[in-house]
């Protein structure tokens, strides 16, 4: 079992970690929002956690607060995701479909250019020697298993609640919805913000699982990536940004013999999924199941 | 009495196009009040100036001592005005009764958190929110298909389930956008019955754009008719069915 | 500044800002016709910029697969900038055929589109990558023959230097536009492809092949994306085959800036990214890869139809 950790357990908290940063772009999804800006968040509360970490100025705070320390920079890294989210949503999500898409690219693109010059980000090096929480990777997976699940246990609980309910209507329709009474703009932040608390949270807890913090967290490509995980594990259900991360996280790694042909059947896997399944794994495995009931109804 | 609803020179341009051009009315509590003109005379987009979806040019709104022009069209709603659209907008992803409790939203209050977390209060609201959309779904003749999604009703059905949802909101005032079309005529007349019968029962007034003659002459307290977005004439419906301008609008043409 | 640096930064803005507009005029031509982004477009211009390459030098780098690979040919500059950009322009087209057509024959999610098309531009790549490693492609200063690298003059007691491949890579760009702008508003297939992009269902109907014309649009845009890749290279050198998804970028915030779907916009939006890049002082250079999305963010805020985009009013 010890050997199984030691081999697995960077990866196993990876899929946990990419699974929830799936789930941060499914917030505002649910509101029918196509939002790029998670990578962002991300490297956000990453880096808000290696400054708190390993500067000198909360070199006492870290000495009073011993491992204690960690659960604040993750309250931190939330707050100033919020923080973020309002400023950038507000303006942003008056923008629609693909527009809204490109501004959010454009957003991750200026903050990470930012990060790579600014001193209190490290520049082009970054930060070094972010303190561990944990020694061995099992500890990682301690916090990152709970928080995909308390995750996964809000996001089922928000969908039947009336915040919930008033983000799938504004999917579905978001003129209808604001003649029904609901102030669509600030259900729309409302989600951007949740996406973007939780990106920046997940961040803050990975630069200390990764060691290391710079301005390659948070990039396009990831953006993009973020958006595989929720279409190819379906959009219409929780369970797709879950499957997608972890399948597609995972996929790589199952691909390692293959060496230098790894990336090329990822990306095979990219196309070969959208076409085949176009309302993803969970979308796919729904029509699966009502297939077998169907039969099943029909001989007795 | 006091005035419910008036209209007061209210004007709308699009480009040089005066779609509704300085048009007064003013609607009594419980009246019936039709809207009709030929197509293009800018009945919806009185509507939609009434509702905020559409920013008004000119003039003014008052509903029950409010002003509504420059309000966005949530807080319009909240004030209690409630409509159905002429292409029906319904929640097509959303089962029948989700998009009745969508339209409970004003009247319910929990947020993120209480609603997350399940608070006492957040579920008897919920509860409440239930119990009224199966009361309206039930009224609408649709209560059996409950948890079925709205895009997969018959056209009729999907009528009915949005002026369902219009009257979720439980409003005051419920502007209905051809809520007859596609409807034959024993439809029609049912329709008819049951709008003056959900008037009665939820204390609505209603205005209600139709194209049918008939049926509008037969149910309106009240009729307005438009033309090139003015008011061409105003008044009970025989009184307006004599109107010589009115005649001419609607058989000069043709 | 003095006028001779504003000069230097204008004839440095202008020649960038054109191959950005005819690198974003791939993505447009894309746009118009299908509503949707083509994220293999950075993979096409870094294939375009590696052929043209390799057929112009005929020799192959020291890393990857072809490591030390001689070409049995070399071809002129002109010549393999040409042929470069036409099998890019096939490769656009099996972008289509493997990436769109099979999404639009099933009726999918416009989404998904962003994903296949992704996929694809992993593959190539990466398929890049295993050939040719990540080393840097300097295309050699005698790549043009004759032509000297450079030509200087002076105003006053100051130099201004103009690279010779400035001026190519401008008046490509301009004849690449003006053809362009030839082919659509003059010829038959230019108004076909505008039926198209009005209404696919509607050209469909007046018997216009419309899976035909979407593989010219994949054509064409491939074309220029290799074109611009070819140009880029020629320029700054490629730097590794990730060198196109920095650029794929930057071309989409021309793009939006000038208007989903509009020609004029793209070469606007391409020079005032061009332009704004070549103003920006050597103290700030660092943020120089910024610019182009500050605008983006901007110009969304004030313009979100982009600059000479038409706005649509949403039929209630």
């Amino acid at each position: 079992m010890a050997d199984f950790f030691q081999n697995y357990g960077f990866l196993i908290v990876t899929m946990a970690q990419q699974s929830l940063l799936a789930m941060s772009l499914y917030f505002p999804l649910m509101a029918g929002q196509l939002s790029l800006a998670s990578p962002g968040f991300y490297a956000l509360g990453g880096y808000i956690a290696a400054i708190i970490g390993t500067d000198d100025r909360f070199a006492p705070l870290r000495d009073a607060l011993g491992n204690w320390v960690f659960p604040l920079e993750w309250l931190a890294a939330g707050l100033a995701s919020a923080l973020l989210a309002l400023l950038v949503g507000i303006p942003a999500l008056r923008l629609r479909g693909i527009y809204l898409a490109l501004a959010t690219i454009a957003f991750v693109e200026i903050f990470r250019v930012l990060c790579l010059n600014l001193t209190i980000t490290g520049g082009a090096i970054g930060i070094f020697g972010v303190p561990q929480l944990f020694e061995s990777r099992w500890g990682y997976i301690c916090i990152f298993g709970p928080l995909l699940a308390v995750i996964l246990l809000f996001t089922r609980r928000l969908e039947r609640s009336r915040v919930g309910l008033a983000f799938k209507a504004i999917r579905e329709d978001e003129l209808a919805s604001d003649a029904m009474g609901i102030n669509t703009t600030r259900y729309k932040v409302l989600a951007f913000v949740i996406g973007g608390v939780l990106a920046g949270v997940v961040g803050g807890m990975s630069a200390p699982f990764l060691n290391t913090w710079n301005a390659r967290q948070g990039t396009f490509d990831a953006s993009i990536g973020y958006l595989a995980y929720v279409l190819i594990g379906g959009s219409r259900s929780l369970w797709g940004p879950l499957l997608g991360g972890m399948l597609l996280t995972a996929l790589p790694e199952m691909l390692r013999p293959l060496k230098d042909f790894r990336l090329i059947i990822n990306g095979m896997v990219l196309v070969i999924a959208s076409i085949y399944l176009p309302r993803g794994i969970v979308g796919a495995l729904g029509s699966l199941k009502q297939l077998c009931l169907g039969t099943k109804g029909d001989r007795s | 009495m006091k005035v419910f609803l008036e209209a007061e020179g209210l004007s709308r341009n699009f480009g040089g196009l005066m779609a509704v051009n300085d048009v007064s009315f003013s609607v009594a509590e419980g009246e019936i009040f039709g809207l009709i003109g030929p197509n293009g005379a800018g009945k919806t987009t009185l509507f939609n100036l009434m509702t905020g979806l559409t920013p008004v040019s000119r003039g003014s709104l008052r509903f029950r001592g409010h002003e509504l022009t420059g309000l966005p069209p949530h807080r319009i709603a909240k004030k209690g005005v409630g409509r159905t659209f002429q292409n029906i907008r319904l929640f097509k992803g959303l089962s029948a009764l989700d998009n009745l409790r969508v339209a409970q939203h004003i009247r319910t209050r929990s947020g993120l958190f209480s609603g997350v977390f399940a608070t006492a209060s957040a579920k008897l609201e919920e509860e409440r929110g239930t119990a009224k959309a199966r009361e309206i779904l039930q009224l609408v003749g649709l209560a059996d298909r409950a948890h079925e999604a709205a895009g997969n009703f018959s056209y009729g059905d999907q009528r009915r389930l949005e002026l369902g949802r219009a009257l979720a909101m439980e409003p005051a005032l419920l502007l209905l956008d051809e809520p007859a079309a596609g409807m034959n005529v024993h439809e029609k007349h049912a329709l008819t019955g049951f709008i003056r019968e959900i008037r009665d029962k939820f204390n609505l007034t209603i205005m209600i754009i139709e194209h049918h003659v008939p049926l509008v002459m037969g149910l309106c307290d009240r009729i307005a008719v438009l033309n090139f977005g003015e008011l061409l004439a105003i008044g009970p419906p025989a009184e307006v069915q004599q109107n010589p301008e009115v005649i001419d609008a609607y058989l000069g043409g043709e | 500044m003095d006028a001779v640096q504003f000069l230097q930064n204008l004839l440095n803005g202008i020649s960038i800002g054109s191959v950005y507009a005819i690198f974003a005029l791939g993505y447009t031509l894309v746009f118009s016709i299908l509503g949707i982004i083509n994220f293999a477009h950075g993979a096409v211009f870094t294939l375009g910029a590696y052929l043209t390459y390799s057929m112009a030098v005929g020799q192959f780098g020291i890393s990857g697969l072809l490591a030390d690979t001689r070409l049995p040919f070399h071809l002129s500059f002109p010549l393999a900038l040409l042929l470069g950009a036409v099998c890019s322009g096939f490769a656009g087209v099996l972008v289509e055929r493997c990436a769109f057509r099979p999404l639009r024959s099933r009726g999918a999610d416009p989404l998904l589109a962003l994903v296949s098309s992704l996929g694809i531009a992993l593959v190539a790549v990466n398929a890049i990558q295993y050939l040719v490693g990540s080393e840097i492609y300097s295309f050699p200063t005698d790549v043009y023959g004759e032509l000297p690298p450079a030509v200087t003059f002076e105003i006053g007691s100051k130099t201004v230097v103009v690279r010779t491949v400035q001026v190519i890579i401008f008046s490509v760009s301009m004849a690449l536009l003006g053809g362009l702008a030839w082919l659509i508003n003059f010829t038959r297939t230019g108004k076909a492809l505008r039926g198209v992009a009005e209404n696919t269902a509607t050209a469909s109907l007046l018997g216009i092949n419309v899976d035909r014309f979407i593989l010219y649009t994949f054509f064409l845009s491939g074309f220029l994306g290799g074109m611009a890749g070819s140009l880029v290279g020629t320029s700054f050198g490629i730097a590794g085959p990730y060198f196109g998804v920095t650029y794929g970028l930057k071309g989409l915030a021309v793009m939006v800036l000038g208007g989903l779907g509009s020609i004029p916009g793209a070469l606007v939006g391409g020079m005032m990214i061009g332009l704004a890049e070549a103003f920006v002082p050597t103290e700030y250079s660092a943020y120089k890869e910024a610019v182009a999305f500050a605008f983006l963010f901007l110009a969304l805020m004030v313009r979100p139809q982009g600059l000479l985009g038409k706005t649509t009013i949403q039929k209630v």
